[in-house]
């Protein structure tokens, strides 16, 4: 049994999302468990959230995975010991290695990760295993959003300013993010522009964000789902021909506004009402609601995932950025644009080598340069450094595959649940040759796992994070682990040796640290000049923070990171229409899926605490009345939402709050209640990024196989 | 022949031709295809649906281009501008300039576009090869000629009097209404948009052009225009006259009788002609294979007289949309790829683009909800004091056609709707209620509820604290959790310990 040292309260920061609510953890005596208080800090100002209020349940939790376990021939996971569980790694990589090549090795990393354990997964990934196949869950948040920031402004931080800047903003279009129910204690940085009456929400449901739009505190833009896109040109056609350009900003700073002016002169409001059913008045007010913050206070442009999670997702970023630029809203002290990012660390986890095409501080793994600079870093000669791999996607579904990866090692993600197409995830990774799991509780995936080693949470080690806004973060243990759960830093320090690593891999969080600051020199996000003393002063440390600097709460005041100092328009186009109308054939609905405040992305954590499971058990698909009625489904019943990828079942809620066209499925449950059975794995040509937020279903009352559903009741045999 | 072989020469450089000339611009840089663009008028494409925005003030030149001829030029496309056709001739496949020089093709794309209908008014000249151009005063707004001489009138306030009650005439009269011209529209039915919407919708609609202070003419039937010397001397138009004898006056008279497509040069060539330039499904004319006609100079009408999307065509639809579709389906078949076929046009939604007037319709709209049609079902609903009327009508409960006027929301669901050719729900007043004020469920009060929804907290729980002492937000939210995560409820908050305290 564990026991948890008693000893005076640790400050922290929340184990969940990106905004990194300051906490305070005060050690109880087992089997009492810690007491979780909010911290003054600027993204949370004391607040916490359900989650974050609940978050110490999980420590000392009796589902805690306390000691390797290898799964038998019969399919049951047993104990073994450390020792054991690490050279049968490395004598499987080597089989692996010698009999298919490096590259039948892969990794999956986590947003969820601390700075230095996302580091050192890249560097033990490219290094000990010698794998080009890493990529992470980070692809299916951030990567759109990331591609158009890099492309427009050379350089990606979610948001390049002090989330506390839009304290004083008198216009936030918020696109596709439901900040309500993910990071609640973001929404009191609404409050002052929900006074000011320019809170404007764009989502096809009536979210609790949008429903802070109410009583005159904005306006809620609710589209059909799938056309962001085109609801953003449409702004930005109401912009320029309504003269609200910023002509200045556009002639000094930006290039390329010619050609995109051109690009969307053909999309008038009309023909956008057309397509999106946002009326013309509303999209109207809302361009000229923008222009008029700018000298009022401020206006920002911030995106999340229901925009971005679209194989057009780049594109649609793209064109919400398009609209802050002639607009004149980036690098400007009190306006910009922004994107929300998700997931813990989902800004350090996508900066410092987890994804497939990157080196740390940003770097690119094709640039020679940066291949110089990390290996000089790594003590190696930059050959051995693999080249790119693969993205998420397309890794995942290169799994047991011919060419494809045999081993494969997951960290800080529940793929079973998380993955688009999730049924064959499933198939691949049950088709893989070994599967080694890294997480502390036994997740959907890692009960698919030949050995699943256990890991420390958030609470028991040494860290840093980086939030929404840049920020870097310490992360502190609170609390003693579990006696038979290991840090990853030491996981990979163990298997390095035995594979016979070159240079090294410190078990030691800051001594990690330290060389990803090296790492990080001179790279677009620079930690060079950040150290644990520094964090632990409470300094506020935003990246690029080069050595002898003080860090740049606020990005592109001078200049844009590009090579010319200016922003790139680029121009962008929606799909054929057709594509947009498939969603809709027959009697079929669009699906969307989302969070619910209860509950932090698979549910692996959260489904694991009494009073956040206890409120949200169950999946249940929001339906409207209306489509509900003519499908004859009740209230409260089971219904059956189907395509041709997959099947849930689950019970109905009635809700105005949605399109009738539309329906609603939370994505943080397992089984036939995982709403990825039917989200597609096409991708985003841009950014790898799957389709997550579209999907075309067909909704049936009853949760029984239509097959038996048809067959005629004896009764009505009869009466026949 | 090899040079021209692969020669793609496009008449017309408006919006429909722009987009084949982008489409093709790939294959252009690649060297694959040689590409010449030939416009009459001296500007780059730019998008005619502005052109009433831009004659009131509402926007540029500049932000209604739709084109950069010297990007087409630096792909290697060749351009020319200001200059007319004189003839095709086909035998030698080759376009004579008036300015005789002589074009080779390989493939020809007629995009001739549409020219609006001069009505037969005495003082007018309604032949399309006229050499003496409209009168002084009196405009078609069509290009950006006709722009500039809106805008200097409503720049002065003057008095325009439209002529037609149809969609653009609507339009082009709202636009310089709003923007401060005194302004009579004169149409000869009993309502505008007589066409298209019923004649409770016209009722309507007649209304809020009044309330927005534009005078209308109905049942008129004009015949001429009375021309005076202006403030320079130059005659100049006065006033429409009227058949009954009475006259409209006013400084401009704008023209917005339809339009007619371009089809001079193409029949000219020997090609088939009816409204439009005939082409079959693939857009190629129906004799010669290397001559192709999109946008509003085309008529889809192939050769089998059996077949049902021919037999039910119209003619050109005017439109852009259909237009940019043939451009880019064209693009594909030029540039060797061999696309699904093109999709036959649904019936268009029209949208009156107005500000404050909203006007959505489609289909089939005459039948009122009595007159016994079989198999269609109409439903309506009017509130003429607001300004609001909407009419549904279906066949097994599929859109046929609707009208709305005066509801947004209504319009855009509508709009989607028809589109997709969905059902409408059973209960068709569920659409009209898409703006009221209802639409919030109002929830009956409950004990249980969770007034904080951050950390789950009851009214029942925030009620306790309350009774035990707590009388402030900042107490009940250290005593409860609630209020700590978004502050959303605070209000809430403070209702329930106001109602706490409040005498009873």
């Amino acid at each position: 049994m564990t026991t948890l040292t008693t000893t005076a309260g640790t400050d922290t920061h929340c184990p969940y999302c990106a905004l990194q609510c300051a906490m305070r953890i005060t050690p109880a005596v087992a089997p009492e468990i810690p007491t979780i208080e909010g911290r003054e800090f600027p993204t949370n100002r004391g607040g916490l959230c359900r989650k974050g209020w609940t978050s110490a349940s999980l420590l000392g939790h009796p589902g805690r995975v306390t000691t390797p376990l290898l799964k038998g021939p019969d399919g049951v996971h047993r104990p073994i010991e450390w020792a054991q569980a690490l050279d049968l790694i490395a004598d499987q990589v080597q089989r692996t290695r010698r009999d298919f090549g490096p590259d039948a090795v892969g990794v999956f990393g986590g947003g969820g990760l601390t700075n230095e354990k996302a580091y050192q997964l890249g560097k033990f990934t490219r290094l000990a295993l010698g794998t080009s196949r890493i990529d992470y869950n980070g692809r299916f948040c951030m990567s759109s959003a990331a591609a158009a920031g890099n492309r427009a402004f050379g350089l990606d931080r979610g948001l390049p300013f002090p989330l506390t800047d839009l304290d004083t903003a008198h216009t936030v279009l918020l696109l596709g993010s439901n900040v309500a129910e993910t990071m609640p204690p973001f929404v009191q940085h609404l409050a002052g522009v929900r006074e000011a009456g320019g809170l404007i929400v764009v989502d096809p449901r009536r979210s609790a964000t949008a429903n802070f739009t109410a009583d005159g505190a904005g306006l809620h833009l609710q589209p059909v789902p799938a056309t962001d896109l085109v609801l953003l040109l449409g702004l930005s056609h109401i912009v320029i021909q309504d003269g609200l350009v910023d002509e200045r900003f556009i002639a000094e700073r930006t290039t390329g506004y010619a050609a995109l002016a051109r690009s969307v002169s053909s999309w008038w409001p009309e023909r956008v009402q057309a397509i999106t059913g946002v009326p013309v008045h509303l999209l109207r007010e809302t361009a000229h609601r923008l222009a008029e913050g700018r000298t009022r206070g401020g206006s920002y442009i911030l995106t999340g995932r229901g925009v971005e999670q679209h194989v057009d997702g780049t594109d649609t970023a793209t064109a919400a950025i398009n609209l802050a630029l002639l607009l004149g809203l980036p690098g400007s002290a009190t306006s910009g644009y922004g994107t929300l990012t998700g997931q813990g660390n989902g800004q350090g986890g996508r900066e410092h080598g987890q994804k497939a095409d990157q080196l740390p501080g940003y770097r690119k793994i094709t640039d020679p340069a940066a291949r110089a600079h990390v290996a000089k870093v790594w003590g190696v000669d930059a050959s051995v450094i693999p080249g790119p791999g693969l993205p998420a996607v397309e890794l995942l579904a290169s799994l047991g595959k011919p060419d494809g990866v045999r081993t494969f090692f997951i960290h800080g993600a529940n793929v079973a649940v998380s993955a688009p197409n999730a049924s064959e995830v499933l198939k691949g990774l049950r088709s893989l040759d070994f599967l080694v799991v890294c997480d502390f509780v036994m997740s959907e995936t890692a009960r698919e796992a030949d050995l699943v080693l256990p890991v420390l949470q958030w609470a028991e080690e040494e860290g840093t994070m980086t939030t929404l806004e840049g920020r870097v973060l310490r992360r502190r243990a609170a609390v003693t682990p579990p006696a038979g759960a290991r840090s990853e830093l030491w996981i990979f320090s163990e298997l390095a040796q035995r594979l016979d690593a070159p240079s090294t891999f410190s078990p030691d969080p800051e001594t990690v640290f330290t060389e990803l600051r090296a790492a990080s020199e001179g790279g677009l996000s620079d930690y060079s000049g950040i150290d644990y003393a520094l964090l632990d002063s409470g300094a506020e440390a935003y990246w690029p923070y080069p050595k002898g600097s003080r860090g740049t709460p606020r990005l592109f005041l001078e200049a844009f990171a590009h090579a010319d100092g200016r922003a790139v328009l680029t121009a962008v186009s929606p799909a054929a229409v057709s594509a947009r109308d498939a969603l809709f054939r027959g009697d079929t609905l669009a699906l969307i899926t989302g969070r619910l405040l209860e509950h932090y992305q698979s549910g692996a954590q959260t489904r694991r605490v009494p009073e956040l499971a206890g409120a949200a058990p169950h999946a249940e698909l929001l339906i409207h009345p209306l489509a509900a009625a003519a499908r004859g489904i009740l209230d409260g019943a089971q219904v059956t939402i189907a395509n041709d990828r997959g099947t849930v079942r689950c019970a109905a809620k009635f809700s105005t709050a949605i399109r009738s066209d539309t329906v609603f499925l939370p994505f943080h449950f397992p089984q036939e209640e995982n709403a990825n059975l039917l989200t597609s794995a096409a991708t985003d040509p841009i950014s790898g990024m799957p389709e997550f937020k579209s999907a075309s279903v067909t909704v049936t009352a009853g949760a029984l196989d239509p097959a038996i559903s048809d067959s005629v009741p004896a009764e009505l045999q009869e009466a026949s | 022949m090899t040079l021209a072989s692969n020669h793609v020469v496009i008449i017309g450089y408006g919006p429909v031709a722009a987009r084949l000339a982008e489409e093709l611009l790939p294959s252009v840089r690649q060297g694959l295809l040689a590409l010449t663009i030939i416009g009459e008028e001296a500007a780059a494409a730019y998008n005619r649906v502005l052109v009433a925005d831009l004659g009131v003030g509402r926007t540029s030149e500049e932000a209604i281009s739709v084109s950069d001829p010297a990007e087409l030029e630096a792909a290697g496309a060749v351009v020319i501008r200001g200059v007319r056709v004189r003839r095709v001739d086909r035998a030698r496949q080759g376009v004579l300039l008036e300015d005789g020089v002589w074009i080779p093709y390989g493939k020809l794309v007629f995009a001739t576009g549409a020219r609006p209908v001069v009505p037969p008014l005495h003082g007018l000249n309604p032949d399309p090869a006229a050499q003496v151009p409209l009168p002084r005063g009196v405009i078609a707004l069509r290009d950006l000629a006709d722009a500039a001489v809106l805008r200097d009138a409503v720049d002065r306030r003057a008095h325009v009097v439209v002529l037609g009650g149809g969609i653009l005439g609507l339009e082009a009269a709202l636009a310089a209404r709003d923007e401060g011209a005194e302004v009579t529209v004169v149409h000869h039915g009993a309502h505008t948009l007589g066409r298209s919407i019923d004649a409770g919708a016209g009722h309507t609609l007649a209304a809020a052009l009044r309330a927005r202070g534009i005078q209308v003419v109905s049942q008129a039937r004009a015949v001429g225009v009375s021309m005076a010397p202006g403030a320079n001397g130059e005659a100049s138009f006065a006033a429409l006259l009227q058949e009954n004898g009475s006259a409209v006056p006013g400084q401009l008279l704008v023209l917005s009788c339809g339009v007619r497509p371009r089809v001079e040069v193409a029949a000219g060539a020997g090609l088939s002609t009816n409204h439009g330039i005939l082409v079959d499904h693939t857009l190629a004319s129906l004799h010669d294979p290397h001559v192709f006609a999109i946008g509003d100079c085309a008529e889809i009408r192939c050769l089998d007289g059996n077949c049902p999307e021919c037999a039910n065509s119209t003619g050109p639809l005017g439109l852009i949309g259909p237009g940019w579709r043939q451009a880019e389906w064209l693009a594909a078949f030029l540039t060797g790829f061999s696309p699904e076929a093109l999709p036959a046009e649904r019936a268009p939604v029209m949208m009156l683009k107005a500000r404050g007037v909203d006007v959505a319709v489609a289909g089939d709209v005459a039948a009122g909800p009595f007159d016994d049609v079989p198999g269609l079902a109409v439903s309506l609903w009017a509130d003429p004091e607001h300004g609001k009327y909407v009419k549904m009508n279906t066949r097994g409960g599929v859109l046929c056609g609707f009208i709305s006027v005066g509801m947004p929301r209504a319009g855009a669901e509508l709009t989607l709707l028809f589109e997709r050719g969905s059902e409408l729900p059973a209960d068709r007043s569920a659409l009209l209620r898409l703006n009221g004020p209802d639409r919030e469920i109002v929830s009956v009060p409950d004990p249980a509820r969770t007034v904080c929804r951050c950390a789950g907290v009851t009214e029942e729980t925030i009620t306790g604290a309350v009774s035990d002492g707590c009388s402030s937000v900042q107490e009940v939210s250290a005593a409860t959790r609630a209020g700590t995560g978004c502050g959303g409820c605070h209000g809430d908050l403070k209702k329930l310990i106001e109602a706490h305290f409040a005498p009873a």
